[in-house]
């Protein structure tokens, strides 16, 4: 465990992340700031200030519960009756890039690290082990746990492809290369498991790429397009396939979160704003404007949306129509 | 190594048809084993065995066991031709979206998608290309093949 803050004790605020070091792996990520000063109010004994702005970069977010994950250089929850405490998955400081939870494992947190592989904490996050039998030593961008089968996890591994555990994160498969969009194969900036039936006995992983929108089935047969109902029965059946609506062209997916109490709701975080389907991904509208890095949605209520957007960290009760600063609870 | 990998696997399938001859229905049907909700007789089987080695094996394996390291892309984008025995995925697909792949190719189930499979609709006949699948069928393991009766069942019923 290396816990660095301590909510009962701090007069000044010493929440912060580091500024993020840029790389190639990493730039994808915009620098968002002051986002943590303000969520430090939100924590702090009344009337006590923030010292700076601090620059905030989260790479990903997640619920845990009601409590509220930020990943980013280090790793945060906030939301517990007020507290916040942060940790370091990594041991080093490498950054956090990814995270996920399951509604049906409280306690449980998967993040993929900047620095390679995973760390999974089994105390939300307060302290953390390194399994990962197989998986390779490289950058883990995207990680999720299948809505299904909440001991099956997903790590798609930078420059290589989707991995699988069947055993809560012990051993790891390779299961299926990158997808190939725009005429090359793509990491997947975020994974997302889809609780939607694929008519081949098994559910959907949504996967945001620098190059789009694209999903597989959990057999993984192949990367597909998101296409409306039953593409296949439209086809044999001649039907007029229902109009789609596709996120913006040649903008990156920076995350994806679909809502586990209501899984056809999507929301996807883009430079340009927060996105969100209510058919699974095959109309999209947007519903904030700015720039956004990540976005999480409550395990209970679907319409409870949580997001980075423009350096401050935002929040909606009504499933994007409104918006407002973030406040832990 | 192989050799005895590949005797044993002939002597699998001589294994498998003794089964079928011996669990033949009255009606010649194999018992336990269907297409698209009808009976597959033994024939079918030695049939769509027959074409699976001419058509098909050359791809997916003698032994149905695709082309090596079938999960990572080729240089041109696309994908090995994967396994058809328990190890792979083709029993996660219904009988009628097998026979569809089949026959129209992969890109009449997931449109712009692109294979190195051919569509066989050309050169094998409906009753072959439906005795070839059901020679595939005929060698998984149990598990698989309810596995994959539960998915032909639900899609049958959705239409």
């Amino acid at each position: 465990m290396t816990r660095s803050s301590d909510p009962a004790r701090p007069r000044r605020s010493t929440f912060a992340f580091p500024v993020r070091r840029e790389n190639a792996a990493l730039s994808r990520r915009s620098l968002l700031h002051s986002a943590v000063g303000a969520l430090g109010l939100l924590a702090l004994p009344f009337g006590v200030q923030a010292a700076e702005p601090a620059p905030l970069s989260p790479t990903a977010l997640a619920f845990e519960g009601d409590a509220l994950l930020i990943a980013g250089e280090t790793f945060t929850r906030s939301g517990d009756g007020g507290a916040i405490q942060t940790s370091d998955p990594a041991s080093n400081g490498g950054g956090v890039l990814a995270l996920a939870t399951h509604p049906d494992r409280p306690g449980r947190v998967v993040v993929g690290l900047a620095t390679g592989g995973l760390a999974i904490s089994q105390d939300g996050g307060r302290s953390w082990e390194r399994p990962g039998g197989g998986l390779p030593d490289a950058p883990v961008a995207a990680v999720a746990v299948a809505a299904a089968e909440p001991d099956t996890l997903y790590a798609s591994v930078q420059g290589d492809g989707l991995w699988q555990s069947e055993d809560a994160g012990q051993s790891w498969t390779f299961v299926m290369d990158r997808p190939w969009l725009a005429e090359a194969e793509r990491d997947s900036l975020t994974l997302a498991s889809v609780d939607l039936a694929t008519g081949m006995g098994g559910i959907w992983i949504y996967a945001g790429t620098e190059s789009g929108l694209t999903r597989v089935p959990d057999c993984f047969c192949r990367w597909q397009d998101v296409q409306p109902g039953d593409a296949m029965d439209a086809l044999v059946s001649g039907d007029a396939l229902p109009p789609e609506a596709p996120l913006p062209a040649g903008e990156p997916i920076r995350a994806l979160a679909s809502a586990p109490a209501a899984p056809e709701t999507l929301y996807a975080a883009l430079p340009s704003g927060i996105w969100a389907s209510r058919d699974a991904g095959v109309v999209w509208s947007r519903a904030a404007e700015g720039d956004a890095a990540a976005v999480a949605v409550h395990p209970v209520d679907p319409n409870h949306v949580v997001a980075a957007l423009d350096g401050d960290l935002r929040q909606s009760r009504d499933g994007g129509a409104t918006w407002t600063a973030y406040a832990a609870e | 190594m192989r050799g005895v990998a590949i005797g044993l696997a002939g002597a699998g399938a001589l294994a498998v048809v003794a089964w079928m001859a011996t669990a033949q229905q009255p009606d010649g049907a194999v018992e336990g084993l269907t297409f698209a909700g009808e009976p597959v007789t033994a024939a079918e089987v030695a049939l769509g065995q027959e074409i699976y080695a001419q058509s098909c094996a050359s791809c997916h394996g003698a032994d149905l066991e695709g082309q090596p390291d079938w999960r990572r892309r080729l240089e041109d984008g696309r994908m090995p031709a994967p396994p058809h025995d328990e190890t792979g995925h083709t029993w996660h697909h219904a009988d009628g979206q097998l026979f569809t792949i089949t026959k129209q190719g992969v890109g009449a189930v997931v449109p712009g998608y692109e294979s190195d499979m051919p569509a066989f609709g050309d050169s094998l006949t409906d009753a072959e290309i439906r005795a070839t699948l059901a020679y595939i069928k005929s060698t998984w393991p149990e598990r698989e093949r309810a596995f994959q009766a539960e998915v032909t069942a639900k899609a049958e019923a959705g239409r």
